[in-house]
């Protein structure tokens, strides 16, 4: 009951701070530019298809929507939950959540889960509507593309983790943003391509196995972008390591978070 | 009853950045609270004493020392539910309504939907702030915030409640209005814990105080005991002639207050009566003998004055 009390005060916060009309506002606009893009294609072409080019067809916009969107929706909603840590570390507020009767790795989950519900439910909504457009106007329902909720909800976990984790130790939702773009746009993508790029200028054996280290112990948003493309084209995966890693790497954050958190005096 | 007992507490915080040095803001701090009592904790700025109500909530932790509530250690968070708090400077979510700061914070202190719905107008009539329940707390003024902060610490109906300087920053009014308030909760029988800078609140509604300087427990007991300390007396008496006037200064030291009143600075019974003697054996009426007691604020101030 207080567990649910804390989740659902994650949302009314969001309603409040005008989150949530944010991340739907966006999205809004995301799906109308996806209608008048999709509209670009003239609807006659489509009756001279055979089944497996429509499949063909859906399979590219679909594909083609999160490849572009991936990382920037990431990063919004990144930006939409940094300051939850922060705002209920302030003084005041803070003192009176912890003389509650529940306990600080609960609060903490209660945040977490707070944030992943808000998320989940905007993803549901921009990507359950470009969905249905895209069903709906070529005939084929392609159900394994609503599995990217899923995984986006879950590549943005692995963020959050680390949302979470500075914003415990340092209360500052900036900071929290500005590491995780650089991870996410810069550091991320480099190691994702270690072998195409930085293997090239880096050689020996320290070097990559420097390298590689990092690659494994760093959260993986572009792997797991092209699983997600791999799974809505019905692909098979070549390897689920990137997720496992990732699940690591959220588990770690949010355990360190926990024991940061229980042991402070506030 | 014990409700709240302590031993030996120590708290050190770590310092600053730039300076190492440690502080310690409580000193071998032991006390307790019996069940009932409407405790004061009296102490100038930077005593500990928001330090010591953090500590016996588990918000800070104690360096040593030994804590219980209800009887029982503080490590689990259970005894919560029985406790309400109203942290020094709260900062309410700005967004919610006096109403739904009552039912967020009733919810998380274990309390159902139902049980917060029932209540909370009750606990906001207490308050007197009915009238704007359904108004963003932003627009409430502090002491409008500090008497929500009160109804937010009765909401689960607690059997111990903190108050964290409940009427700082509130004008004289609404220091009343808050006093009121405290007076009415310990007719319902509650124990208050009360920190306190003014030693006019402490007066007038505790029935225990202890004094805390830099983290010392300096006295601890009644008002009476603590106040009781003096040993000046007051004589009213009919008109006193020259030479009762004469033998009172020369004797026992008196202070006039001219005709009619004079104070002896005595703790002896003896010397009261032999002053008692001259004055009827003057055939001078005794109107009054009062012992002044010390009031709270000299006993404060004499104490941390000493203490510095
Ligand atoms: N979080 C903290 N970190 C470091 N020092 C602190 C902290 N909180 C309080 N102090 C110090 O501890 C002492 C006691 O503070 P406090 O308990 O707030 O006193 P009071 O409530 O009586 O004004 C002060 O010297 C204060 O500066
Ligand atoms: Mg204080």
């Amino acid at each position: 009951m207080i567990f649910k009390t804390l989740v659902f005060g994650v949302i009314r916060e969001a309603i409040a701070k005008k989150i949530f009309i944010g991340f739907f506002a966006i999205s809004t606009l995301i799906i109308l530019g996806f209608i008048a893009f999709v509209n670009f294609d003239s609807v006659e072409g489509i009756v001279t298809m055979s089944g497996d080019e429509v499949r063909e067809l859906v399979l590219g916009f679909e594909s083609f929507t999160l490849g572009v969107s991936y990382l920037l929706l990431i990063t919004l909603c990144l930006i939409g939950v940094s300051s939850i840590i922060p705002s209920m570390l302030e003084k005041g507020n803070i003192d009176l959540l912890l003389s509650k009767p529940v306990s600080r790795s609960q609060i903490l989950l209660g945040k977490f889960v707070g944030g992943l519900l808000l998320i989940f439910v905007s993803l549901v909504y921009l990507i359950g509507t470009i969905w249905l457009i895209v069903s709906f106007k070529f005939g084929y329902w392609n159900a394994s593309f609503l599995s990217s909720i899923l995984m986006l909800t879950f590549s943005f976990a692995v963020i959050y983790s680390l949302v979470i984790f500075i914003g415990i130790t340092t209360q500052s939702s900036i900071l929290a943003i500005l590491i995780n773009i650089f991870l996410i746009f810069l550091i991320c993508p480099f190691l994702a391509s270690r072998e195409q790029v930085l293997f090239t200028f880096i050689t020996g054996d320290v070097g990559h196995f420097i390298i590689n280290f990092l690659y494994y112990i760093l959260p993986k948003p572009n792997d797991l972008q092209t699983i997600t493309g791999n799974i809505i084209k019905g692909e098979k995966v070549v390897s689920w390591q990137p997720v496992i890693t990732s699940a690591l790497f959220l588990i770690t954050f949010l355990s360190a978070s926990i024991f940061v958190f229980k042991k402070k005096d506030y | 009853m014990e409700v709240i007992s302590t031993k030996n507490l120590k708290k050190e915080y770590q310092g600053s950045r730039f300076n190492k040095e440690k502080i310690t803001a409580l000193k071998n701090f032991s006390f307790n609270v019996q069940e009932g009592d409407i405790f004061g904790l009296l102490g100038p700025n930077g005593a500990g004493k928001t330090t010591l109500v953090k500590v016996l909530l588990g918000i800070v932790y104690p360096t040593e020392g030994e804590v219980s509530i209800f009887g029982d250690s503080i490590k689990n968070e259970k005894y919560k539910t029985r406790v309400g708090y109203l942290p020094e400077n709260h900062k309410f979510p700005n967004y919610l309504t006096g109403e739904q700061v009552l039912h967020y914070f009733g919810m998380l202190s274990g309390m159902t939907k139902a049980q917060v719905q029932s209540r909370s107008d009750e606990y906001l009539k207490i308050v007197d702030m009915e009238k704007w329940k359904k108004t963003k707390i932003k627009k409430y003024s502090k002491g409008m915030m500090q008497r929500l902060g009160i109804a937010q610490a009765m909401i689960n109906e607690p059997d111990l409640i903190f108050l964290d300087e409940p009427t700082d920053g509130v004008d004289p009014i609404g220091r009343k209005e808050i006093r009121d308030i405290l007076i009415g909760l310990k007719e319902k029988g509650k124990t208050i814990f009360l920190n306190s800078h003014l030693l006019s609140e402490i007066e007038l509604v505790c029935n225990r105080v202890a004094i805390l300087n830099k983290g010392e427990l300096i006295k601890e007991g009644t008002i009476d005991e603590i106040t009781s300390t003096g040993n000046q007396h007051t004589f009213s008496t009919s008109d006193l002639s020259d030479a009762v006037i004469n033998i009172l200064l020369s004797q026992h030291f008196a202070t006039l207050h001219g005709k009619n009143e004079f104070l002896v600075n005595t703790e002896s019974p003896e010397v009261l009566n032999s002053i008692i003697d001259i004055l009827r054996k003057n055939n001078v009426n005794i109107l009054s003998l009062t012992k002044e007691k010390n009031s709270l604020e000299n006993m404060f101030i004499n104490l941390i004055g000493q203490q510095n």
